[in-house]
């Protein structure tokens, strides 16, 4: 029983933390985001501090890290604002890729590694809402390779990335496929999001890809498991921030001659933000040193901690905008940019309501942490 | 970063396990599980088997003849009592009384009150709470004035919880008016056979006899039955309110409720509907996240690093989820928790229960449950406590 971080780690947080004051400043991201939401050459300094094969073996030009420090790493990008796809390229996309055969697994790893490839899952369509067991994309074999149609929607960083991984349906089976940007048929619209960043509608139309698993949902649904241990992570980041920017507003704006953090209305407020925030970080602990277990009690403690974490993300966003008043509703500050990527959060692998359902699902006899 | 415990941690919850197996009488587990009466020699006889191993006051260091346990241990062994039905170890005496004794009083007054707490003989009361002094307990206006070797005390307690029974109380008198309300204040042990003491019940919505006022006409206290030093008593409180930071979340009942839940859901026909279910998922994973948050904190209290400022986190949490699992109890059963027959709340009850035995009690805990985020420092006083933290100012 431990929830120390250890040096190492520490020295990870730090790195993240003094390149973020440093390079990723609130009126950079704000004017990356006005100029359309490209963040790649965001994603590539990332890479340049070796971020990107944090989750990848030595043997492949990362640093092997576990879901600890992948989770310090979250945390503080989260506290920064940073809305580069990191979570999906350095850590969802090699989890999809660990399955695949040996010479395309080399090939991509690397260069996630070095930050010279962004691969990013796209697997969302229209009809699937949060399930990843439904998919409609087909597969189907052509000579030695393969052949994928399909529609894919909200890729993360959709029209910067250089390849998806893409489910779809051979023989009523979910395989995973790997395509390159630029395949034949494969068509990508890209639009801003919400957060200040990108994403695409990713269409193919008889795509050459190349075959990562034949049998693909329990690498998704472990890649998934990944990305919603990375969602927690940053959403304690965001919301530790935020709250911090909420006190020190609550203690400088004046109204009725004195600061409204006088206010027991609002202190009590800010009283339930706080324990919104510590379960949340419980529960973001928790995701992240449950992801090693089998996949059965994998899933359901995820599951957990997703439920969990978009609550205490909705009450932390939407109340430090309401203990803000007006100046929480405006685009210059930057209080309202972390409520709005906390509500993108709450919404990705996800909601609090599906997976309130998967909690419900998997319900057991017994209860608790060690259950 | 480690979710596990170590494996001596491990074996040390079996032997745990093991002892409570075979030490824990059936008809007194049987009555926890199903939220039956407990009697004084209930409570009494489990108090005396727990003081008897040594472990009654399983807190204590090993010099006041305790167990030495860290933080972990001692969560561990609260957790193996909880999941196997043991009662609550009535804490007056063992969990805050004693620790105040040991840190303040004399070594008289260790050798003479310590040894009694330990076996379980001697029942404590708390004397805190008055009619004037709630959440404000500051404000207690209880007199104790000195007159040569004794204090002769006037006033009146209340809230003192199952103080029917007690053999001494320990008590927050005023013994100055001088300055701010805290410094006035005094620690002492008072025998509850002294002349001019009354207890009276107070019967709560339940129907239950678990309350009562206590007052104080004349009565003569023995100087030496003064904590520490005159007028410090409001530290010594403090330091008693700090003592225990994890067990006031009692994550452990709530996983044992919980599993009752579960059962009577399904008795009910419930645990089916999505609606309802949903609320008992939505239950588990508030209990997983109390439990983790438990967990941080005894992982802080290890090794001297520096402690998780989350008590008061931890009691607001703990007790609107102990009200929930008694409301959800309640409402699986639906109207069948509606009759209010006092007898059907004893063990081996033979008059007709209007459904199961099982939905007799299930109104008044939700009912009784209501003190939870009243009592110990008021929900809200401990969110002043936590928007304080929250602000810094």
């Amino acid at each position: 029983m431990d929830f120390e971080f250890t040096e190492d780690q520490q020295s990870l947080r730090d790195a993240v933390h003094r390149w973020v004051d440093k390079g990723f400043t609130f009126e950079r991201r704000h004017g990356l985001a006005k100029a359309g939401g490209a963040t790649r050459a965001v994603y590539s300094e990332l890479a340049e501090l070796g971020l990107t094969g944090l989750a990848i073996d030595a043997d492949h030009g990362g640093m092997g890290f576990g879901a600890v420090e992948a989770m310090v790493v979250m945390e503080e990008l989260g506290r920064g604002l940073v809305n580069a796809p990191y979570a999906a390229g350095a850590l969802v996309a090699p989890t999809l890729l660990s399955g695949a055969p040996d010479a395309l697994r080399s090939q991509w790893l690397t260069k996630i590694a070095d930050g010279s490839a962004l691969v990013v899952l796209a697997h969302q369509e229209r009809r699937a809402r949060y399930r990843l067991d439904r998919v409609e994309a087909q597969a189907r074999r052509a000579g030695d390779g393969w052949i994928v149609d399909g529609a894919k929607s909200v890729v993360p960083a959709g029209d910067e990335a250089d390849a998806f991984v893409v489910p779809a349906v051979h023989a009523g089976t979910i395989g995973l496929f790997l395509v390159a940007k630029g395949a034949e048929g494969c068509g990508v619209t890209g639009y801003p999001t919400q957060d200040g960043a990108r994403a695409a509608e990713v269409k193919l139309s008889a795509t050459p890809a190349a075959l990562i698993a034949e049998d693909g949902l329990a690498a998704m649904e472990q890649a998934a498991d990944v990305g919603i241990a990375a969602v927690c992570a940053e959403g304690v980041g965001l919301m530790e921030r935020l709250v911090e920017l909420t006190a020190e507003y609550m203690n400088t704006r004046k109204q009725f001659g004195v600061p409204i953090a006088t206010f027991q209305a609002l202190r009590h407020r800010m009283a339930d933000v706080k324990m919104q925030l510590e379960l949340g970080r419980s529960m973001s602990y928790y995701a992240s040193l449950k992801l090693g277990e089998p996949a059965a009690a994998r899933r359901r403690a995820l599951s957990q901690a997703k439920v969990q974490l978009g609550r205490s993300m909705r009450h932390v966003g939407q109340e430090c905008v309401q203990l803000h008043g007006g100046i929480g509703m405006t685009d210059e500050y930057a209080g309202s940019h972390y409520f709005k990527r906390l509500t993108m959060l709450e919404l990705a692998f996800g909601d609090t309501m599906h997976h309130l359902g998967e909690v419900s699902a998997r319900m057991q006899d017994t209860a608790g942490v060690f259950a | 970063m480690d979710l596990n415990f170590t494996p001596e941690e491990l074996a040390f919850r079996n032997e745990i396990r093991s002892w409570v197996a075979d030490s824990l009488p059936k008809e007194i587990s049987h009555k926890v599980h199903h939220a039956l009466r407990l009697s004084r020699d209930d409570l009494q006889g489990w108090a005396k088997i727990l003081g008897k191993k040594g472990w009654l006051g399983y807190g204590w260091p090993k010099e006041f003849g305790g167990p030495g346990w860290d933080a972990v241990h001692r969560h561990l062994f609260e957790e193996e009592l909880a999941l196997a039905g043991a009662p609550r170890i009535v804490p007056f005496g063992p969990v805050m009384v004693a620790p105040v004794i040991m840190a303040f009083g004399s070594p008289e007054q260790h050798k003479r009150h310590l040894p009694g707490i330990m076996s379980g003989e001697v029942w404590w009361s708390q004397g805190y709470s008055e009619p004037g002094a709630g959440s404000d307990l500051a404000s207690l206006k209880t007199r104790a004035e000195r007159r040569g070797d004794k204090y002769i005390v006037n006033g009146q307690k209340t809230w003192t919880t199952l103080g029917q029974y007690g053999d001494w109380i320990f008590c927050l008198v005023r013994t100055s008016t001088q300055g701010k309300p805290q410094t006035g204040i005094s620690f002492l042990l008072i025998d509850m056979k002294s002349p001019g003491i009354t207890v009276r019940p107070i019967i709560t919505l339940d129907g239950e006899h678990e309350v009562n006022e206590v007052f104080f006409d004349n009565v003569e206290v023995p100087a030496e039955n003064l904590v520490g030093e005159e007028n410090k008593g409001w530290t010594y409180a403090k330091y008693l309110l700090g003592h225990e930071r994890t067990n006031i979340a009692d994550v452990n009942r709530a996983k044992r409720e919980l599993e009752r839940l579960k059962r009577i859901a399904k008795a009910e026909g419930v645990y089916d509907d999505a609606r309802f279910r949903d609320q008992v998922a939505l239950l588990e994973v508030d209990i997983v996240a109390l439990e983790m948050m438990v967990l941080r904190v005894l992982s802080a209290e290890g090794g001297g690093k520096k402690a998780l400022d989350v008590a008061g986190l931890l009691k607001i949490r703990g007790s609107e989820i102990q009200q929930r699992y008694t409301e959800l109890m309640m409402l699986a059963g639906g109207p069948y928790t509606l009759p209010f027959v006092h007898e059907a709340m004893e063990a081996g009850w033979q008059g007709d229960q209007v459904a199961a035995a099982y939905l007799a009690p299930l109104a008044s805990t939700y009912f009784n449950t209501r003190k939870t985020t009243i009592y110990g420092g008021s929900n809200e006083v401990q969110r002043n406590i936590v928007g304080q933290t929250a602000l810094g100012s």
